[in-house]
């Protein structure tokens, strides 16, 4: 069953989506960080990584390609790294740009906290950004993340120093802005 | 101009002098014997996944050895008083999310503390990032319960520029990291670079 909101699904990766991940991953607008330049990747690097994943229960991520449920097409990927089980998750987006302003990006980013709050019970969600993009700083605040460092210059992007931006949602702020939910995990 | 290694304090007295070198294997039971001194519980710098609370069997320092031998993208160094010998801690600099902005780490046993050995490394760790790496911004990331080590990096012209909140579990609550971080031209006016080699 894939993980669903009002405007998305989010499901696993498929074959057939690696050159969708290529074209977004070769977009400068949709890159913040410079370890993940040139705009050079191609489709048998995708499948590389593809084919590289192995069974698992001890995923220490997680990797969805969001499908806009309306239009029945492909609309980005989202995905959680650094788990530490039932503690913390950092997480990342990509949308593509036709789909931006849509709020698409917001439905898939709200269907993942869902997911890691609730099934996978962390206590603390976190995004790194960059200061030099505003959007992405934006979408998180608007599912409640706040910005808990700046870290000066500390990135170089479009030809300017940009500050890195850490954020980060708690478990009990999700759940003040989610009153329909009800967090049954017992504090500390 | 006499040729000087970045990871050495050669212009101190071979007292107080310190070498920054790679871990060998044979530097296992000195490594375990401070990193298990209870002082240092959670504020290891070991490597990702390595354990930080529990005391390290010599296996599992061994395994932490052989993690740092294969960093490729940073330095975890030795650090050993020229003099004696003795290894008394540990450092690393890191860039392998990026050379503009590595992070860096210093532990010195706890015998060793309070001697100045803890200025000298970061000094030498900071010289080499600015002297010879792209390096902007330096960071160090502290537990915001290690209080010595805050005093110490600030000491050290860093700035709090943040904190990644519920960082972790000690002691029945979280706790939250403070992100402190100096920039090259902060380095530089508070001094740095006069006696980098």
């Amino acid at each position: 069953m894939p993980l669903e909101g009002e405007l998305v699904l989010l499901r696993e990766e498929q074959r057939e989506d690696l050159d969708f991940f290529r074209a977004l991953r070769n977009d400068l607008r949709t890159q913040a960080w410079s370890k993940t330049l040139p705009p050079d990747y191609t489709e048998p690097m995708y499948a590389k990584r593809f084919e590289a994943r192995e069974f698992s229960y001890d995923p220490r991520e997680g990797r969805f390609t969001i499908v806009h449920k309306e239009a029945g097409k492909r609309a980005g990927l989202v995905s959680y790294t650094d788990l530490e089980r039932r503690f913390s998750a950092t997480i990342g987006i990509i949308v593509a740009r036709e789909f931006w302003g849509t709020g698409v990006a917001l439905d898939a980013q709200e269907v993942l906290l869902r997911f890691l709050f609730l099934e996978l019970g962390v206590r603390v969600v976190r995004l790194w950004a960059s200061s030099g993009n505003p959007r992405a700083v934006e979408l998180a605040q608007k599912s409640g993340f706040q910005v808990s460092a700046r870290m000066r210059q500390a990135i170089y992007k479009d030809g300017v120093p940009c500050d890195t931006m850490i954020v980060d949602l708690l478990r009990e702020e999700y759940f003040a802005r989610h009153p329909e939910l009800t967090d049954s995990l017992p504090p500390l | 101009m006499a040729a000087v290694s970045p990871f050495s304090t050669e212009t101190l007295s071979s007292a107080e002098a310190l070498i920054l070198r790679p871990f060998e294997p044979e530097d296992a039971p000195a490594l375990q014997a401070y990193l298990n001194h209870p002082t240092l519980t959670g504020r290891r710098y070991l490597p990702w996944s390595s354990p930080d609370y529990p005391p390290l069997a010599r296996q599992q320092v061994g395994k932490v050895i052989e993690k740092w031998s294969q960093t490729e993208e940073g330095l975890n160094l030795a650090v050993v008083q020229r003099e004696s010998g003795h290894l008394i801690g540990h450092a690393e600099c890191s860039w392998e999310w990026d050379p503009h902005s590595p992070s860096v780490s210093v532990v010195i046993d706890p015998a060793y503390q309070r001697q100045g050995f803890g200025s000298q490394v970061l000094s030498l760790l900071l010289a080499y990032l600015y002297g010879y790496t792209p390096a902007h911004n330096v960071s160090c990331w502290i537990a915001d319960w290690n209080r010595p080590a805050l005093a110490f990096a600030a000491h050290h012209g860093f700035r709090e520029c943040g904190r990644t909140r519920r960082a972790g579990i000690r002691q029945g609550a979280y706790f939250d990291v403070v992100v402190m971080d100096l920039l090259r031209p902060e380095w530089q006016q508070g001094g740095g670079g006069q006696h980098a080699p």
